[in-house]
């Protein structure tokens, strides 16, 4: 028995022995090549790649070290197509990105702020997971001297002050804009709707929402909207919500849908015809123009939505912080060049096919 | 020697409480269609059923394969978010440039890839479910990211996947023959079958069905690889419901699975359960989840009924067990 | 499952580094103190910034690690609490919706308990499965936080006090830090000297052995619970305070990396195994992970491989699991050999 268990420790000792340094090897090897995966990745072709420490250090190197702090990248279509024309833009101003990507939780986001600002880069791209949260990141960068452009989503009023400069669209613009949209073509008349919000609590979808509906209450009265679910962005989850919203409020009652974005509002439309309604004769309006809303607008289902493009918004955000870091702008936006609003165009069926409002995404 | 797990209560039973105390979700779930098909406008509507049941089919799918991994006593898998949304881009990209049959083989592939990771690390290595999945999860989600850059796949809006997903037979769609399909077919696996038996006997006492000298690390291996099956064919039927694929279509599925197989009365520690309990509890989530939105009740609301229902439902459940004991 | 070896019997390795081995492969934490000692050479290597900006990552490890200490303390004890994202999200609401303070604090963490207790109710006293429990309360309190708040963040009246809150109090240290480390001490020094506290593990680990030693099992589980919810509560309240506002969807991605974190650090999710230190050490790997790689500018995607690939690793490589592997691949070898010709030697695997 006494053998045993000294075989048993010994074998124990050895795994032990065999294991460390091998999961050592193991685990360098794939630090190094997930840091070579990076270089090779179709879209990143800087020179200076971020596997060598010192290189964010470098005062005598000409590439700037950038860090943006994104709530999205490649787990949502926007920010799949938003990244790589920023990616180009950087490398064609000679900057070196650095990317997070927090899922839209505030507190993650914060915690990868504290990490950005102890980087010590030269600037800071951010997009809040949160505008309400985000004044002591704000704070953080500015006592470090680090020049802050804000895109996509912009801070609160009160915040503006502490930063160099803003591009980006308006999310509580676009949900008023779809609308006006929806008042147009009610024109008058007392028609009921159904909303369709994105995921609960994601401040992207509070303010297209809010914007919305304050929107419909004070321009056009008359449009009711009565019922809202939470699509979630999924088009699935929005087709199951707007067919069960049209059961619970009487299909009599709706003549007129709004979803948050096209993905969503392309399950309310297919809701629709699963009952076998003809969608011509509702009105429906979203957000996005996307690759998936634009045929729709041009067979007449989706009566208007507005367009955003997700590489004017990658691109002006680099353009934005390399205005900040060159001085061209400077802190509390006070020049013209400071903020740059992504227009939000409708797009009805008169102008789908204006290369103007190519779906991006 | 590891003992059979109880299906049924005995025959010479203490009369209706023993009986309510094994069936009492049986008993809840017919209580809750009633009552919403008496006070719910609109519920017993046959567009209304359509509407539950293309509720019901894809986390039901992954719910009456995941019930294996969860008898087996291994808590549960979170890699079906990663492995749903997996096949459901899969059938939709490959097939569009390389055909149906391509795409299944593909999803299949896949599909055996998670079974085998899972399975043996938690078969073989013995390591813990809930962080081996976890990792899956990661690593998956991860992959397919960065393999579909993370964009929105469309199917041709008449292709045959669109029409499977709008089919239906009167009011239930294609989806739920599927699921229901599935849950006779596990059924008689995870009853009748030696493979099935050992998955339960499992969870009831792992020692000593390790100790019987069954390949007990193949027959993890088995329990994941239905799970992933299944997740599998729920993606294809996601896929062709929404006639769209996206990475993050698929995110909740793991605890809305997973109440609606604990709902059922399958034991998360295992050895008690059944896949016949878990379409239960799936029908329960649905329809309970259904009834929330016609009675217009908002998001936040809707989750703290959820909550409270689902305490409600294993509480009398487990009430009622208790009073049949004595 | 095999019994922790306490007795040493002779020919062992007298030498420091044999000692340590040793040490490393008896005790629960040893997967979890190899895996960080890998981690942080790693990140001494490619990122050493991760140790220059010390607080930083400290301050990471307290945001992952904080619930995981309380969640924790119910591990030890076979029970399970996934409410604790919601109860994080729910305090931090209703801190931020009162306008006094100190009040909103008392509140918040009122709160905690008031949940600890709901949660110890259901598994204690009517007897349900604290998975399926917690999972139910995990969903209502998302809900309560979100009715609460109506959807949207809620702001601190007193924003001047969160911002201060964020600033580093001794040092470079900031208050999360410091209240991490007191609670890391407190709820180690409960499970470990208190004899409320070592009860804990007699009942995580045989709870009917422990009704008949006498152990009130029920008000143990009171307890467990009410600390858990307790800890998340306080969580809410120093995210609420940093970040000047309460978010009612917070706590999404801490569920999981609270548990990750205790099971890599050694504890059973059975119970009657683990320890306090242990979910220290795994919340340390797994925050220096974190920031390595946010530091190191990999694709996201890749990260999230990267994170996948080392916890599988990590959870796969315990001498619990090579043993049990090689077992299996020699209990094998044995039976096909066994069907060639009678074996000579009987099966010598043991089931762990």
């Amino acid at each position: 028995m006494a053998t045993n268990k000294q075989k048993k420790e010994a074998k124990m000792r050895k795994s032990r022995l065999v294991l460390a340094p091998a999961a050592m090897l193991a685990a360098s090897a794939l630090v190094l090549s997930g840091c070579a995966a990076e270089e090779e990745a179709a879209t990143d072709a800087s020179t200076d790649s971020s596997s060598d420490s010192d290189s964010s250090a470098d005062a005598g190197d000409d590439t700037l070290e950038v860090y943006a702090l994104l709530p999205q990248g490649n787990d949502q279509p926007y920010g799949t197509t938003y990244l790589p024309p920023m990616q180009a833009k950087a490398d064609e101003l000679g900057i070196n990105l650095t990317i997070t990507n927090s899922e839209y939780d505030g507190d993650k986001q914060a915690s990868e702020c504290e990490v950005a600002v102890a980087a010590q880069p030269d600037g800071i791209i951010l997009w809040p997971a949160l505008a309400d949260t985000i004044r002591p990141c704000l704070e953080a960068a500015n006592a470090a001297d680090i020049p802050v452009w804000i895109t996509n989503a912009d801070v609160n009023p009160e915040d503006t002050e502490l930063t160099y400069g803003y591009s980006g669209t308006d999310s509580y613009g676009q949900g008023a804009a779809s609308a006006e949209m929806m008042c147009e073509l009610a024109d008058g008349a007392e028609i009921g709707v159904i909303q369709i919000n994105g995921l609960s609590g994601n401040s992207v979808a509070t303010l297209r929402g809010n914007g919305f509906a304050e929107t419909i209450a004070a321009e056009c009265p008359n449009v009711s909207i009565l019922a809202e679910q939470p699509g979630d962005w999924n088009k699935d989850d929005s087709q199951i919500a707007a067919s069960e919203m049209l059961t619970a409020v009487g299909i009599e009652n709706v003549q007129g849908l709004y979803a948050a974005d096209d993905t969503m509002v392309a399950g309310g439309i297919a809701a629709l015809e699963a009952r076998g309604e003809n969608v011509e004769d509702y009105f429906i309006t979203s957000i996005g123009n996307t690759f998936l809303g634009n045929p729709l607008v041009k067979e007449g289902k989706l009566d208007g939505t507005v367009f955003q493009s997700s590489s004017w918004d990658g691109e002006n955000a680099v353009t934005g912080i390399y205005r900040a870091i060159t001085g061209e702008t400077n802190l509390g936006r006070d020049d013209d060049a400071s903020v740059l609003y992504m227009p939000n165009p409708k797009v009805t069926i008169d102008n789908a096919d204006d290369p103007e409002v190519a779906p991006e995404w | 020697m590891a003992q059979a797990p109880e299906e049924k209560p005995e025959k010479n039973s203490r009369g209706t409480i023993e009986w309510f105390a094994e069936n009492g979700i049986f008993v809840f779930t017919a209580v809750l269609i009633l009552a919403a098909a008496i006070f719910v406008n609109g519920f017993a509507s046959l567009q209304n059923i359509t509407d539950v049941f293309h509720r019901a089919a894809p986390i039901g799918i992954v719910a009456v394969g995941m019930t294996f991994v969860v008898i087996s006593g291994n808590y549960l898998d979170l890699s079906v978010v990663a492995q749903v949304a997996t096949a459901a881009v899969i059938m939709i990209a490959v097939s569009n440039e390389y055909g149906y049959f391509a795409a299944v083989l593909a999803a299949m592939l896949a599909a055996i890839i998670y079974a085998v990771v899972n399975g043996v690390a938690v078969g073989y290595f013995k390591a813990n479910a809930v962080i081996v999945t976890l990792s899956t999860t990661y690593i998956g989600l991860g992959l397919l990211r960065l393999l579909s850059g993370g964009s929105i796949f469309f199917g041709p809006p008449d292709g045959a996947l669109a029409q499977f997903g709008a089919g239906k037979l009167g009011p239930i769609p294609y989806s739920a023959l599927v699921l229901v399909l599935m849950t006779v077919i596990l059924a008689f696996v995870l009853n009748r079958t030696n493979f099935g038996f050992t998955v339960r006997s499992f969870g009831v006492n792992e020692r000593a069905t390790r100790l019987g000298g069954t390949n007990t690390g193949l027959v993890i291996i088995g329990a994941f690889l239905v799970t992933s099956l299944s997740a599998m064919i729920a993606g294809f039927v996601l896929a062709a419901f929404s006639n769209t694929a996206v990475s993050a279509m698929s995110t909740g599925y793991d605890f809305q699975a997973l109440a609606a197989i604990i709902v059922g009365g399958t034991s998360v520690f295992g050895g008690k359960g059944s896949v016949l309990r878990t379409l239960l509890g799936v029908i329960f989530v649905s329809v309970l989840s259904n009834v929330l939105v016609l009675l217009n009740i908002g998001f936040g609301y809707q989750q703290m009924a959820l909550g409270a229902l689902i305490a409600l439902a294993v509480a009398v459940d487990a009430l009622a067990r208790r009073a049949g004991k004595k | 499952m095999s019994q922790q070896e306490s007795i040493q019997l002779g020919g062992s390795d007298k030498s420091l580094w044999g000692q340590i081995k040793l040490t490393i492969a008896r005790r629960t934490e040893g997967r979890g103190i190899a895996l960080l000692a890998i981690i942080l050479a790693i990140a001494a290597f490619t990122e050493p910034l991760v140790f220059t900006a010390y607080q930083i990552t400290l301050g990471r490890i307290a945001l992952i690690g904080l619930v995981a200490l309380g969640l924790t303390a119910v591990i030890l004890m076979g029970q399970l609490d996934l409410s604790v994202a919601s109860t994080l999200a729910a305090s931090g609401v209703v801190l931020a919706s009162i306008p006094d303070l100190t009040l909103g604090i008392i509140a918040a963490l009122a709160t905690g308990l008031l949940v600890g207790a709901i949660n110890a109710f259901g598994v204690a006293i009517i007897g349900i499965n604290s998975f399926i429990w917690t999972l139910g309360m995990l969903f209502f309190l998302r809900g309560v936080a979100l009715v609460l708040s109506d959807e949207t963040p809620v702001k601190l009246t007193n924003a001047d006090a969160g911002i201060a809150f964020g600033q580093p109090l001794i040092g470079p240290l900031t208050p999360r830090i410091l209240i991490f480390v007191l609670v890391f001490i407190l709820i180690q020094m409960f499970v470990s000297r208190v004899k409320m506290g070592r009860e804990f593990y007699a009942v995580g680990g045989n709870p009917q052995a422990a009704k008949d030693a006498g152990i009130p099992v029920k008000r143990r589980i009171f307890t467990g619970f009410m600390i858990s919810g307790f800890v998340s509560a306080l969580a809410g309240v120093i995210n609420t305070l940093e970040r000047t506002a309460a978010d009612p969807i917070a706590g999404s991605t801490v569920l999981l990396a609270s548990f990750a974190a205790a099971i890599i650090g050694g504890n059973y999710l059975k119970g009657g195994r683990g320890s306090i230190v242990g979910t220290l050490i795994g919340a340390a790997a797994l925050g220096v992970l974190q920031v390595t790689l946010t530091i190191s500018g990999v694709q996201v995607p890749v990260q999230q491989i990267f994170i996948g690939l080392v916890l599988l690793i990590a959870v796969t490589t315990d001498p619990n699991n090579l043993r049990a592997v090689l077992s299996s691949i020699r209990s094998a070898r044995s039976s096909r050999v066994k069907v060639q010709e009678p074996a000579s030697e009987p099966n010598k695997s043991t089931a762990s």
